[in-house]
């Protein structure tokens, strides 16, 4: 106990050490040499961001963008999630859904979701459709296939035990396949969110007036580095965010995979 | 008529048979097997290691199909896995997402028994086997021989007329293995049920069984039969005891010597 | 009998992908549900890709030129990102002071998507290939870092106590039992890393390029030419799918029997 707390410390000292180590260096640079001329230094990204938050950028505030982007985000996820995940425990358990599916999934699986851009907003025009299109694909193309697997490794004799105690097809999917493909299915969301998140600041980059990735884009367009690097820091703090809820959840819903302790 | 049925009850192997087809070939496992259990009866098939043993339950329990000769459960071919018959699996095949009481209560919910009344008629069991106090856990925070406590409660829960156990304490040490001898035979004798428990310890085979099957090895088939009437609990140590050990040991090593 | 069961599954995908391209040639072509200019059909498709092998309009190169820009600028941005990654990867693993200091940089980095910092590399290094191969040579690190990190944290204390038995030396403990059991794990970075490249390569092509498969699609968006763009997102897939077939089988070739997972 008393060794982990002395660790945690040593640890604790390091990483603040290192991060201001790494800001000294930036702001030195940008004091001292011509990388002054490109790059702001820290303290005016700070100031220019807390600028951001409380005053606005482009329309609303630097917080309204991020939620903007989270909102995208939690409906193109939840459809595509959905959608991915029904259609790969189908076609985990039955190879005839497999036999059917798979050859149009393979096609489509490789296509990175940012690749689909351009023909998005051909279909759906410029407004929300097309980046919620986008997202869905991010979370569908990396649901799927751990979905099925998830399905198709699911323990033979404990398929047995449910068949013995008289579950039927339609039960044993629900009460045995599902819950046992649930850690599998977490991964593949763990990645797909990462995935849509990555996905829904490509989409705003192309086409948008508002969320995280308009911010850097517009910043691009106005050189304006001060509101790129804000809007990268909420890009990171967005993605540590979503992973963040995700492991909670997972957390809960596998907590009888793990040791108990 | 109604005496004739009765007679039925229980299971009856007869001329079962089963063939592997393979890329290799047909590979059979068991050949011309004929028994029938008594009520109440615990029968014990004793075999050597890959005897196809397994293979026996699976097919009793309907999980696989014979390939000749016919099973049948209280009179009627066995065709799917039904709940008149439990399984004990070596492997235990807990549902691990679900904790001691779900593992317990699932075949009765299944069934669509209301909560209040699956949940006593499994506590029922889970106290049976002597695990109260761990409804709530799950398969992971158990020890082996807990899991297969909770094995062996979920069997009994769903009331089968007749009990398979496939080699269950095949997976754990020796001392917990012993205690669970112990505690099966506690268990049975407060739920009497006809039991067909397959193992490849003698020790295991004499301590349970009201009768013997001895099983050739591969492919399996009915080497000799022994009624055992020792006293229970019975002592490992007794004069018959080990006589009849001795017995059935040599009898297993001269058909493995042919 | 299993025989027959399999040539059917066969038979169900063969006539899924038949009925799907039966009815996308009928929604398109036959019922002309949507304009070619919007969804276009299965035969312009392919009449478009054949063309696009020789012409250049509209975009200034043919396809294959755009392949070859794609990919160079892909696979110099990978090597380095790997030349970086998987060292950097290793030594934080194994070192914990390297861990210790450099593990907190690294933690505010990694929640950040790679095409995120296209903007600010644009602004700092100019339109060209530098900022397209520093965005996929951080995409690269960051996917190399991660993976080789827990592959190496996976090696088992036992077998480094069986190198300390027999008297090895920290290099030697190093090279001989943890790469080894990392190598996995780092191929499967590797994969992953060409995935994050090649997402990050295709965005940045679609934000500010003259060549690529990224600015064809996107040129084909704004001359209203879908066909063109259909074209490129399956030349995106495809090349992405073959770059995972050559890892895959490096990977099978390399680190044979040790994945058995």
């Amino acid at each position: 106990m008393k060794e982990e707390s002395k660790e945690n410390l040593v640890c604790g000292l390091c990483a603040i050490t290192s991060v201001f180590a790494f800001l000294l260096v930036w702001y030195l640079g940008c004091t001292f040499t011509a990388l002054g001329k490109l790059l702001p230094d820290p303290i005016t990204v700070l100031i220019g961001m807390w600028g951001y938050i409380v005053g606005t950028v482009g329309k609303c505030s630097l917080l309204m963008h991020a939620l903007h982007s989270l909102q995208r985000v939690l409906i193109g996820f939840l459809i595509g999630s959905a959608l991915g995940i029904s259609l790969g425990l189908l076609m985990g358990r039955y190879r005839l859904a497999r036999a059917i599916f798979n050859p149009i999934f393979r096609v489509i699986r490789p296509i990175p979701p940012i690749a689909w851009i351009p023909i998005s907003i051909i279909w759906f025009g410029l407004g929300e459709t097309p980046k919620i299109f986008l997202i869905a694909l991010a979370a569908f193309a990396n649901t799927t296939l751990n979905a099925m697997t998830g399905a198709e490794s699911v323990d033979k004799t404990v398929i047995n035990a449910a068949k013995m105690l008289g579950a039927n097809e339609f039960q044993i999917f629900t009460t045995v396949v599902i819950p046992s493909a649930v850690p599998s299915i977490f991964a593949g969301l763990q990645v797909g969110i990462s995935c849509a998140w990555a996905s829904v600041v490509a989409a705003e980059m192309v086409k948008a007036s508002n969320g995280l990735g308009w911010i850097i884009q517009a910043g691009m367009d106005n050189n304006n580095m001060t509101q790129i690097i804000s809007g990268i820091i909420m890009i990171g703090l967005g993605g540590f965010i979503l992973t963040y809820i995700m492991r909670t959840i997972e957390g809960v819903a596998c907590r009888w995979n793990r040791s108990g302790r | 008529m109604e005496q004739e049925r009765k007679m039925k009850a229980g299971i009856e192997c007869i001329n079962a048979g089963k063939v592997f087809v393979t890329p290799e070939g047909e590979h059979e496992v068991v050949r011309n097997l004929s028994f029938a259990t008594k009520e109440n009866e615990f029968l014990v098939l004793f075999g050597p290691g890959q005897c196809g043993k397994t293979t026996i339950i699976n097919m009793i329990a309907g999980f696989e199909d014979v390939t000749s000769g016919r099973i049948l459960a209280d009179g009627k071919k066995v065709e799917k896995p039904e709940p008149s018959r439990g399984v004990v699996f070596q492997n235990i095949a807990l549902f691990p997402w679900m904790t001691t009481m779900g593992n317990v209560e699932y075949g009765l919910k299944i069934r669509g028994v209301k909560k209040e009344q699956r949940r006593a008629e499994a506590q029922k069991y889970i106290d049976l086997v002597g695990l109260s106090g761990f409804e709530n856990s799950f398969p992971v925070q158990l020890s082996g021989g807990m899991k297969q406590r909770v094995g062996i409660a979920r069997a009994y829960c769903n009331e089968p007329e007749v009990m398979l156990m496939d080699e269950p304490f095949g997976a754990l040490d020796a001392q917990t293995r012993y205690l669970m001898q112990e505690e099966l035979q506690r268990i049975w004798s407060a739920e009497k049920r006809t039991v067909i428990f397959v193992t490849n310890n003698i020790e295991e085979a004499l301590y349970l069984a009201d009768r013997i099957i001895v099983l050739t090895n591969c492919p399996a088939t009915i080497k000799k039969e022994y009624v055992i009437d020792l006293p229970r609990p019975r002592n490992l140590v007794s004069e018959e005891f080990l006589a009849l050990r001795r017995e059935i040991t040599g009898i297993l090593d001269s058909s493995q010597e042919d | 009998m299993l025989k027959k069961k399999k040539w059917g599954y066969t038979l169900a995908s063969l006539v899924s992908v038949v009925t799907v391209l039966a009815a996308w040639y009928i929604c398109i072509n036959v019922l002309h549900l949507k304009a070619e200019t919007v969804f276009p059909g299965p035969i312009t498709v392919a009449k478009t890709f054949f063309q696009k092998l020789y012409t250049k309009a509209p975009d200034g190169a043919t396809l294959l030129v755009h392949l070859a820009s794609s990919l160079k600028v892909a696979l110099l941005g990978y090597a380095l990102g790997v030349v970086f990654g998987v060292p950097v990867g290793i030594m934080m693993a194994w070192n914990k002071w390297v861990d210790r200091f450099v593990r907190p940089l690294f933690d505010l980095i990694r929640p950040v998507p790679g095409l995120a910092w296209i903007p600010m590399f644009i602004l700092l290094f100019g339109i060209g290939i530098m900022p397209k191969a520093a965005v996929i040579f951080l995409s690269t690190a960051v996917a190399c870092i991660v993976n080789c990190y827990t592959g190496i944290r996976q090696t088992r204390q036992e077998h480094l106590w069986v190198g300390d038995v027999f008297g090895a030396s920290d290099a030697q403990k190093l090279f001989r039992i943890a790469i080894p059991t990392a190598l996995p794990m780092i191929f499967t970075g590797l994969r992953v890393a060409m995935g994050a490249a090649w997402m990050a390569l295709v965005a940045a092509e679609l934000l500010a390029a003259s060549e690529g498969l990224g600015y064809m699609i996107q040129q084909g968006r704004y001359s209203s030419k879908p066909a063109l763009v259909f074209v490129g997102m399956l030349m995106i897939g495809l090349v992405g799918l073959a770059m995972d077939v050559v890892l895959h089988w490096l990977e099978k070739k390399v680190a044979k029997g040790m994945n058995a997972e």
